[in-house]
């Protein structure tokens, strides 16, 4: 195990940024909110659901949908199903779509339609452009990763924990995927998985993974048994 | 310059304008607008241009000139874009073209990007070079500051027959983006932290400029720094200090500089001063140009701030005074509801009446005052500094001359 973390490949922290690229497709009503979740690019579905944590903000809900269904058409029952869809269960964006429109069109079909969005409390659909780039920042060790995690921008956290679990599926993210094959740490890495990205904020995420990795480099720096 | 920056942005942003800098060093890039003095995008150009310089790119800002007629039709297009009604003629237009086309003449419109700004100099697009690139791909970008949310159509149609002449056209806010035929990035404006506007300043500083303006500093302040334009309801922060001071004994500032493209300005001010009717607790002061200093004061002083637009294009005095630590109240229009996240980061109010109320909350528990103020400069730090403004800029340049993917890794 010593000779694992001895050589272990560092850690590159990445970030990303988003800039957002407008589609021009606004939705009043529910039932236009759901013929553009049908069509709009699934780079427009991506961003509503996927890039909801990159925004920052602390809202009750996970996705820019159930946002505005739940504020702007005041539908609560519909919001809390939406918000309850997990984007990084599907294994490509087209399921997602469906399981967004499954909701809504259960909806449609159970109760009366809401009301229309009140003028410029419209849905906008947006789909973004994402730069990728080296946060200049490496860990060798967990050591070195504790004092990282502390400082490196929130977009970093929100790179390597939520956007990672798009481009490596099966809920896994950049950190605990280190953890585990590279450092060898698979215990550590559970404790990762076990963290609930939909709770937290950017900065909620960082303090448990600053507490969890905290805890291990301080029970490794302990010395246990008799000393001599 | 840049390094200036560092422990005050993003270390993200930083990092990224720098890449971005070698990709583009020794490029050119343009920024032409109408205006040197006043308003919020003459402001934003005087500090972009030197860090975009600073950056290694040939960064130049030109203005166009043009008389009163001139920007009387700007001011009634700017007004039926914002939603107000204004009937443009044909002759109107003839001369809007005519007057670019004598401004096309004499500037150099040779560069490797070309950021327009605004309606007035719109029509610039007809006079691209088509040629001065080796790669033949100069994007030429269409930056429009303001509420078009609700626009007068005709007005809003003519228009576009140039705006969709340019590579893209860029917007402060989602909804203001229209249909067009060509790509549309939303890009929201900044502040600059290390501006005149925005520093630290010290406590002489401070009580400097309230002995300049005679205010005295024995009561909590509201405070509303904006042109006097009907749009930023001044006549309504009035109402809403008169409900205030019912309650709570205290003075309000309305503190404004004038714009050269602003020919109404004269108009409104006169109105607000016969409004305020000589109550000695209002103060109306009508700073001169590049009253920055001042105007940072005003707002360290403050205990509430309000921007209470009815139409606004983004509405930086929002982002100004969060980054002071200031609660802020803000009218739910425009880019405010970007800036104030409603309960978290400060209040959206539609009337003088919720003005009112969510200043006697703020005056009545200093704590929330404090809680506000404290998230709302983190909210600002992350989202609305120059630094990201700079690099959104440059990021959309990049996608442009790279086909626009929809991810590049540098």
């Amino acid at each position: 195990m010593n000779d694992i973390k001895n050589h272990a490949k560092p850690f590159e922290f990445m970030q990303c940024i988003s800039i957002l690229k407008s589609t021009a497709k606004r939705a009043k009503t529910l039932r236009e909110l759901r013929d553009l979740i049908a069509t709009v690019s699934e780079e427009s579905i991506f961003h509503h659901t996927c890039q909801y944590f990159l925004k920052g903000r602390i809202r009750e809900y996970t996705n820019d949908f159930a946002h505005w269904v739940g504020e702007s058409l005041e539908e609560s029952a519909m919001a809390e199903q939406l918000s309850s869809i997990d984007p990084y269960e599907f294994k490509n964006i087209p399921e997602l779509r469906t399981s967004l429109l499954t909701v809504v069109d259960n909806y449609l079909e159970d109760f009366p339609e809401p009301r229309e969005a009140l003028a410029g409390e419209e849905f906008y659909f947006n789909e973004t452009i994402t730069i990728v780039f080296p946060a200049r920042i490496r860990a060798k060790n967990l050591a070195e990763f504790l004092i990282a995690i502390r400082y490196i921008d929130g977009a970093s956290i929100y790179y390597h924990f939520h956007e990672a679990r798009t481009r490596l599926g099966g809920g896994i993210d950049d950190f605990s995927k280190w953890f585990d094959e590279v450092l060898g740490e698979r215990e550590l890495a559970k404790k990762l998985w076990a963290i609930d990205p939909f709770m937290h904020s950017i900065e909620g995420i960082r303090e448990q993974i600053m507490e969890i990795v905290d805890e291990k480099v301080k029970n490794d720096m302990e010395i246990t048994g008799v000393e001599e | 310059m840049i390094a200036k920056y560092a422990g005050i942005a993003p270390k993200g942003d930083l990092i990224l304008l720098q890449k971005l800098g070698e990709i583009f060093r020794d490029k050119s890039f343009l920024h032409i607008n109408s205006t040197r003095a006043g308003g919020g995008v003459a402001e934003i150009l005087q500090r972009m241009i030197p860090i975009l310089r600073d950056l290694g790119i040939d960064a130049r800002w030109e203005t166009i000139e043009g008389d009163e007629r001139f920007f009387d039709i700007t001011k009634k297009i700017h007004n039926a874009i914002q939603g107000n009604f204004e009937v443009i003629t044909e002759e109107m237009w003839q001369y809007h073209y005519e007057v670019n086309k004598r401004n096309a003449k004499k500037l150099n419109l040779e560069a490797d990007a070309v950021l327009i700004h605004d309606p007035q100099p719109a029509p610039l697009i007809e006079f691209k070079i088509q040629d001065y690139s080796e790669s033949g791909n100069v994007p030429w970008l269409w930056r429009c500051h303001i509420d078009v949310s609700n626009p007068v159509q005709e007005v809003c149609d003519y228009l576009r027959r140039y705006c969709e002449k340019y590579d893209a056209a860029i917007f402060s806010v989602s909804k203001f983006a229209r249909a067009m035929s060509i790509d549309e990035f939303i890009i929201p404006p900044s502040i600059d932290p290390l501006s005149e506007k925005n520093r630290e300043l010290t406590e002489d500083e401070i009580r400097e400029t309230l002995e300049k303006y005679k205010i005295p500093a024995d009561r909590p302040i509201m405070l509303q720094v904006s042109r006097f334009d009907r749009f930023k309801d001044p006549i309504g922060v009035i109402k809403a200090y008169r409900i205030v001071k019912r309650y709570n004994d205290c003075i309000l500032i309305l503190a404004g500089s004038p714009a050269s493209d602003d020919p109404e300005g004269e108009i409104v001010l006169n109105e607000v001063r016969d409004y305020a009717s000589n109550d000695p607790d209002i103060h109306i002061l009508l700073l001169p140009t590049f009253s920055d200093k001042d105007i940072n004061a005003l707002q360290r002083s403050a205990t509430v701030v309000l921007q209470k637009s009815l139409k606004e294009g983004f509405g930086l005095t929002v982002s100004e005074a969060m980054w002071k630590g200031k609660p802020v109240i803000g009218g739910a229009t425009g880019g405010i509801p970007l800036q104030i996240v409603h309960g978290f980061t400060g209040f959206l109010v539609h009337t003088s009446e919720g003005a009112a109320f969510r200043v006697r909350q703020f005056l009545n528990n200093p704590e929330m005052v404090k809680k506000m103020g404290e998230r709302g400069k983190e909210y600002i730090r992350n989202n609305f500094l120059i630094t990201r403004q700079v690099r959104d800029y440059l990021s959309v340049w990049y996608a442009i001359k790279n086909n626009e993917k929809s991810v590049f890794e540098l």
